[in-house]
């Protein structure tokens, strides 16, 4: 076996890092790329069906509801701000600040998943009523995953910040929870975009 | 027998052409590549180093480079002339044909259904599993499913086409030499897809003009009294509530209609050929035959069964 | 802070004394260790383990795969055979595809890549090593599953690709689709797992100097095909989980003609995720040839960087192509031309790595040990599937061919000629590297010879049958189709293929029950993972190795240059910058874990229970939450000493 020589040392290196000089962002991104791909791919499913109708949605199903969809895309928009504020106080490492932020992050997804409830049925067909149904269950129903994924996770990290001492690597945690939360808003966007409103001027 | 290089029509014989090429060039690459890995087994062109790493004899890399560099070229050159090659067979086949026959092949599991279209409603011919067409005339089929996913294939003839519930999809050829064709289901569609086979004949235009003639025309009703009774029992004991045969009061399309069936050369779509013994095993129990065929066993005595099979030997 | 120059001789730096590399040795030999027993089996987040296990397990399902193939074989050859019923052989064919697709190929592709390519990039594990057993546990829960249903007569039926409406809940009632489409969720999750790790671990844990151009081409091929995964799978787990499973448990009308569905949608999806998935298996083969050539050959191949643009332009093509697997069904003329050209097309960034590798052995003189013989047997059988490829492109000549046994006979050329046979050759190739002991020769020349007979024995009569007009998937045929003889000839070449991998396994048996006899580079290669002990310890790489060329082994002429000033009491592992590979950060990594298990369990029982009851789904969650409190509770230890990056204003240097 070769010998080693020694050329330098790491003793320097920090070892919490934020954005993409973290590996756990990285991994957070290639989740957004995998579920934002998939959702896609619903969405396309959707979009394809539609050459099997004349009319879309088909006759005898009306237009989605519009008004509790848009207000939950007011609480969606709002919601980012909570989670810029506690990214931010992340990055700066000041733990009040983030638990305080954390608090209202919390508040701030969790009504949109209450709302969710009603956004599904605001589309006026069952998935089980037809194809268009389905599709459009679908690719709310699989939003909803992951909304409910990123309520677990703020509300576990909030959890968790309150019960003990946090290592100071956790900041990097609050800061790609934040991260995830704009692409589900995000995501969302385009798909209240594309179902809710798309039918009534495509 | 039914083989894609034993074409009978213009569409077949374009594609046999296409793979003779696709062959012999291929084969040709092939050869070359294995050449070329053998002889560099031999290892003449290189000596070891001081690093213990193999160097080329001066000039070899700048050939060897010259040459990679000329074999991608020649394969981009290859793989340009087949896509025209294949872009210009795909033209003459896609060109729609005139004044063809038109037949409406349906698909269930595990049989085809045929209804050859005519302007003149009694002229309209409704048969299964076999199927006459004449010699040098178009013949077109418009392809759908009553339930899973089928494919038309006859070799001899055409390249396939899929029967999607939902859609319908037409294939046309011209048979340009008569003869009996077998074909076969070419998409799995359940437990008999095996089994699902089909006959197209090909006649020449005064053989098809007879068989027309006798397939438009409806059964006589029997008079001689076995046959009036292996009627009776095919009208009452289950037959007439899937077949029909066209001519009696038998009219149900769940299953392969009836009429003419003695004409037709097998049973059970392909399966077995048209004889006596062989369509008593299939009506008293298919699922012998084709285990999970739609079609139950019958429960016939001897003397039932026999009166049926001497009616239906009738349906000429 | 010191850190080397990338671009210039290194300064002449101390050599590390033996006792210091023995006192850190023993450090991070307690550090990086496992808790003893089952419960350390349990827990292991060491990428070799869980790559060694994945290898193993994916290797059961190739033995199962080929007694599946083995009793089809033998029920086809002779006409009207009875050995097996229609019913039992649906649910064989579709088994036999399923397991080697989903559970054999694509999991020992990525085995192959989760245990060397850390140790291809000088990193001490993979970016997320619990992410890893996740995923492995996942796999597990669908080899399982598969086969328990298999045996309790509720194996799926429909074949590896269930098209609709047969895979419908019409037209195949009860729950043999549904095992089906949840064992490709479980793959699909393992899968992306994997894919996940291994782009990060590329991307961010090379070792220092081991800039973009000089990552070795195994890796790339990885990284590639992880690409692939990310953008292929979620195809088929939409298709399957999200739009055949629920059409089938609640009444959703995705693939229903009468109220609006589409029988071609399954097509398409299921093809947009079935084409790539097959070059998902292809490139790493292709990835594992260039290493054993240049070791072989004795040369550093031809062509590093046609070879680098050959694997990305394959990736990208690869997802143009699908429709020709559709050419029989009502898609316009023109949009199918479109796909044929693609299709031809390409064979040219394949053929060019053939080129290279042509090129390389042309300019040496090649040992023929088994792994080359290996190579030579994928260049006699994948070029022929590559060429029959080329012909099916062709909407013409396929719609002859589609749905034949030469459709049969292809792709069993390419994934054996081409994945089957690379595979071979890298298990002699790095089996020493993996368990410190060489495999057999003189069987391994038996196994050879034997299992490339026989794919060719078994498959080139294929071709003929097919152009003779059998259909694929039948249970039995008629005696007047002539179909008989060469179906025998092709059941003599299945039982020389068994015999050969027979061959293999008493070979592996064998050589296991010896003393460990190879040292660290038995073959005297040139990369990194070469640079460690036969097998390498738990952490890989004592110090993280400097890299100053593509070949480092055989590029440093004295000591390995290595960065030291790691912790010794945690596990450490350097984190570099994307491109340039220069040292950025250490991060603390994961100790063994339950949670992974136990998360998997919790997805088997969401899963497997959603074709019983949405109570499981629900139930399932909440068990879940618990797994994801305890994954993440468990990475809440304090620890002291941070060092914290400046704030994340100042971007990261490229």
């Amino acid at each position: 076996m070769k010998t080693f020589r020694a050329a330098g040392t790491v003793g320097e290196l920090p070892t919490v890092t934020f954005g993409n000089r973290s590996l756990m962002w990285w991994g957070t991104l290639g989740f957004m790329v995998i579920e934002g791909w998939t959702s896609a791919l619903i969405l396309a499913a959707y979009l394809y069906l539609r050459q099997n109708y004349d009319s879309w949605p088909p006759l005898t199903i009306p237009y989605p509801s519009l008004l509790i969809p848009t207000i939950n895309l007011g609480f969606f928009l709002l919601s980012i701000v909570p989670a810029i504020f506690a990214a931010r106080a992340a990055k700066q490492l000041d733990e009040a600040r983030v638990k305080r932020w954390l608090i209202v992050q919390c508040v701030a997804c969790v009504i949109p998943l209450v709302l969710r409830w009603w956004e599904l049925w605001a589309l006026n067909a069952r998935w089980d009523t037809n194809a268009y149904g389905s599709a459009a269950w679908t690719i709310v129903g699989f939003h909803t995953s992951l909304l409910v994924l990123d309520v677990i996770d703020t509300l576990g990290l909030t959890l968790f910040y309150f019960l003990k001492q946090m290592p100071v690597k956790a900041f990097s945690d609050v800061a790609d929870n934040s991260f995830y939360w704009y692409f589900t808003v995000g995501a969302w966007v385009v798909i209240y975009a594309i179902v809710y409103v798309g039918p009534r001027i495509l | 027998m039914h083989s894609v290089l034993d074409p009978a029509s213009p569409q077949a014989r374009a594609v046999a052409h296409l793979w003779w090429w696709f062959f012999g060039v291929g084969a040709a690459v092939w050869l070359a590549v294995m050449a070329t890995m053998l002889l560099s087994l031999r290892g003449r062109r290189a000596v070891r180093g001081a690093d213990d790493l193999m160097q080329p004899a001066p000039g070899v890399e700048a050939r060897v480079e010259r040459l990679v560099k000329g074999a991608t070229f020649v394969t981009v050159l290859i793989l340009l002339g087949f896509l025209t090659y294949d872009f210009s067979v795909g033209r003459i086949l896609a060109q729609q044909p005139t004044n063809p026959l038109t037949i409406q092949l349906i698909g269930h599991q595990w049989w085809w259904e045929a209804q050859y279209e005519d302007q003149d409603l009694t002229k309209r011919i409704v048969t299964a599993n076999e199927m006459h067409v004449p010699v040098g005339q178009p013949v077109r089929f418009i392809l759908t499913s009553r339930d899973v996913i089928h494919s038309f294939w006859v070799p001899n003839l055409t390249g396939k086409r899929d029967l999607i519930p939902g859609y319908q999809s037409t294939i046309w050829f011209q048979a340009d030499t008569a003869g009996t064709y077998r074909g076969q289901c070419a998409e799995f569609c359940g437990l008999q897809h095996a089994k699902m086979a089909l006959t197209i004949i090909a006649q020449p235009k005064a053989q098809y003009q007879l068989w027309f003639a006798a397939a438009v025309s409806s059964q006589t009703e029997p008079t001689d009294s076995t046959l009036l009774y292996g009627e009776r029992i095919f009208m009452t004991t289950g037959c007439s509530v899937c077949h029909a045969i066209s001519g009696t009061e038998a009219r149900a399309t769940v299953g392969p209609n009836l009429t003419h069936f003695k004409s037709r050369t097998m049973i059970a779509a392909g399966t077995l050929p048209n004889t006596r013994e062989n369509v008593a095993r299939w009506v008293l129990n298919p699922q012998v035959i084709k285990p999970g065929t739609q079609m139950p066993p019958s429960p016939l005595n001897t003397a039932q069964l026999s009166a049926l099979l001497t009616y239906l030997e009738t349906l000429k | 802070m010191t850190r080397p120059p990338t671009d210039r001789t290194l300064p002449a730096d101390v050599t590390i004394s033996e006792d210091d590399i023995a006192r850190d040795a023993r450090a991070l030999g307690v550090v990086w260790s496992e808790p003893p027993g089952f419960w350390g089996w349990l827990t292991t987040v060491d990428h070799k383990k869980l790559g060694k296990r994945l290898i193993v397990t994916s290797f059961l399902m190739f033995l199962a795969g080929g007694i599946e193939a083995a009793l089809m074989r033998a029920q086809l050859s002779r006409p009207e055979n009875s050995l097996i019923g229609p019913d039992r052989y649906n649910q064989l064919f579709t088994t036999h595809g399923t397991t080697m697709m989903f559970l054999f190929a694509v999991p020992v592709m990525t085995a192959m890549g989760l245990y060397f390519v850390p140790l291809m990039v000088g990193a001490r594990t993979l970016a997320f090593p619990r992410l890893n057993a996740f995923g492995y546990w996942n796999y597990v829960v669908g080899v399982v599953f598969l086969y328990v249903s298999l045996f309790v007569n509720m194996g799926p039926d429909t074949g590896w690709f269930a098209y609709v409406p047969l895979s419908g809940p019409q037209y195949s009632p009860g729950h043999r689709v549904d095992v089906w489409a949840q064992v490709v969720t479980f793959t699909e999750i393992s899968a992306l797992a994997g894919a996940v790790n291994v782009i990060v671990t590329a991307f961010k844990m090379r070792a220092p100097g081991m800039t973009v151009n000089r990552i070795p081409i195994f890796v790339w091929s990885q990284i590639v095909v992880a690409f692939m995964i990310v953008f292929a799978m979620p195809a088929v787990a939409t298709a399957s989980t999200l739009m055949l499973a629920t059409d089938r448990a609640v009444t959703m009308h995705w693939f229903n003609p009468a109220e609006g569905g589409d029988a071609l949608l399954w097509q398409h999806i299921f093809w947009f995720f079935g084409h790539p998935e097959v070059y998902i298996i292809f490139l790493p083969a292709m990835g594992m040839i260039t290493p054993i050539i240049e070791t072989f050959c004795r040369r550093k191949v031809f062509g590093y960087t046609p070879i680098v643009m050959a694997n990305i332009t394959t990736a990208f093509f690869a997802f143009g192509l699908w429709v020709h697997h559709m050419f029989a069904t009502p898609i316009p003329e023109l949009g199918q031309s479109l796909f044929t050209a693609a299709s031809i097309l390409i064979a040219i960034p394949t053929g060019i790595q053939i080129f290279c590798w042509l090129a390389t052995m042309w300019m040496s003189r090649p040992q023929l040990t088994v792994p080359i013989l290996f190579v030579l047997g994928f260049l006699f059988t994948f070029v022929n599937g590559g060429i029959t490829g080329v012909m099916l492109a062709s909407v013409a000549f396929d719609k002859q061919a589609h749905d034949t046994f030469f459709v049969v006979a292809h792709l069993h050329y390419v994934l054996l000629g081409g994945g089957v046979m690379p595979l071979f050759g890298a298990i002699y190739f790095w089996f020493p590297k993996m368990t410190g002991r060489l495999l057999g020769e003189t069987l391994g020349k038996w196994h050879f010879w034997l299992f490339t007979i026989g794919v060719n024995v078994t498959f080139f009569p294929m071709h003929i049958l097919g152009l003779e007009g059998m259909p694929r998937r039948m249970y039995t045929y008629l005696e007047p189709t002539g179909w008989g003889p060469l179906n025998l000839v092709a059941s003599i070449g299945a039982a020389t293929i068994a015999v050969s991998v027979l061959l293999f396994l008493i070979n592996v048996i064998a050589t296991m029950r010896r003393a460990p006899n190879a040292g660290p580079n038995p073959w005297k290669s040139s990369g990194l993972e070469w640079s460690v002990a036969s097998p390498p310890p738990s952490y890989d790489f004592l110090y993280a190795p400097v890299v100053e060329s593509r070949h480092p082994l055989w590029d440093t002429t004295i000591d390995l240059p290595v960065l030291t000033g790691f912790r010794t009491d945690r596990r450490e592992v350097l984190v570099t910058t994307t491109f340039s590979a220069e040292p950025d950060s250490r991060h603390e990594h994961p100790t063994p874990s339950i949670w992974p298990f136990y998360l998997a369990l919790c997805m088997g029982v969401v899963f497997i229970g959603s074709i019983f009851s949405p109570w499981f789904v629900l139930g399932g969650l909440g068990l879940s939450i618990i797994g994801l409190a305890g994954w993440g509770w468990s990475g809440t230890k304090p620890t002291h000493h941070e060092r914290v990056a400046t704030p994340v204003a100042v971007p990261e240097r490229a």
